[in-house]
């Protein structure tokens, strides 16, 4: 009877444990699946953000960042004119930024699609540098457009907000 | 015997509970420090940046006066050089940058913005579009005070 009696609750026991051991397995498979969701989506901004560093990257070399020359010192900004000096001279950089294409685009002001070259600068909208196909992966920032506008005898700043977007092949 | 198994499965079921409990906490504690938590982004910042320096048709004796500096002169209700209002300018300036920058529609990923630049509680210009989410990306820029308090610049972006 006594026997019985110590089977019945090793049984009860183990039974116990199975249910203990099942109920926290399934938690923690909860808990496994909530975090690797959590991680997927932290991966993701982390490569969207690197790209974006890119182009920021670019933005802020000495071939197409303002500098000092419009006043003041502020980031996001790309002087135009030196942008088009550089598109003449493009051949030399092939390969330097280790991007397959860069292009800026104004975004506002707003105006019909014209790329630009030295005959109708600045009365266009789109500069393409290094290629004319867009191929592979694209990102995108917002830069200021700054260049020095003629009026009369003096020059005047002329900033328009932008996009700078590059090209890469991916590895 | 009855009993014993009795107070045995109130116990299991205590413990379940417990657990659930705390499980419930942490779903609730990450869920929510995700929605309040606002996420700095590259884009919105750098958009913000370039807005600011944008050449705004309201002069000055030096010539045109960039969003930022035109910020500044709303704040102090005065006018421009040719006696427009700034604050006008600025109105249809931002407005017009916003709507030609992020293309807010149902099909689009961007499903609204809103933009605000406030000098403490006074706020400066505010506009939004499209419709705000849970989901957004988030910049502020903190310009320094030229008379008066600092003038916060915050844009967000909902997805």
């Amino acid at each position: 009877m006594v026997n019985k009696k110590a089977q019945m609750k090793i049984q009860q026991m183990s039974f116990m444990l199975i249910g203990v051991m099942l109920f926290f397995g399934l938690v923690a498979l909860f808990l496994v699946s909530f975090k690797s969701s959590e991680l997927k989506q932290t991966v993701g901004d982390i490569l969207e953000e690197n790209a974006l560093l890119l182009v920021s990257k670019l933005a802020e070399s000495p071939e197409f960042s303002c500098g000092g020359s419009f006043d003041s010192y502020a980031g996001s900004c790309i002087d135009l004119d030196k942008v088009m000096a550089l598109k003449n001279s493009i051949s030399k950089y092939n390969g330097f930024w280790g991007v397959s294409n860069i292009e800026i685009r104004r975004i506002y002001p707003s105006s019909l699609e014209v790329l630009c070259d030295l005959s109708n600068y600045p009365d266009c909208n789109r500069i393409q540098l290094l290629s004319q196909e867009n191929t592979g992966t694209g990102v995108s920032n917002f830069v200021a457009l700054c260049r020095k506008q003629a009026i009369g005898n003096n020059f005047e700043n002329k900033c328009e907000v932008g996009k700078l977007i590059i090209t890469y092949e991916q590895p | 015997m009855n009993r014993k198994a009795q107070e045995e499965m109130v116990g299991f079921g205590i413990i379940i509970v417990i657990v659930m409990i705390i499980l419930m906490v942490f779903i609730g504690i990450s869920v929510k420090s995700n929605n309040s938590s606002q996420i700095q982004s590259y884009e919105v910042n750098s958009f913000i940046q370039s807005f600011l320096q944008y050449s705004s048709s309201c002069k000055d004796y030096f010539g045109e006066l960039n969003v930022q500096d035109l910020i500044y002169l709303c704040n102090l209700n005065k006018e421009c050089l040719d006696e427009t209002n700034s604050c006008e300018i600025l109105n249809s300036t931002l407005k017009e940058i916003n709507s030609a920058s992020w293309k807010v529609s149902n099909e689009s990923i961007y499903k609204g913005y809103n933009l605000r630049i406030s000098s403490g509680d006074k706020i400066i210009f505010q506009t939004s579009d499209g419709q705000i989410t849970n989901n957004y990306r988030s910049g502020i820029q903190k310009l320094p005070p030229k008379h008066g308090e600092m003038i916060d610049v915050l844009f967000n972006v909902y997805s």
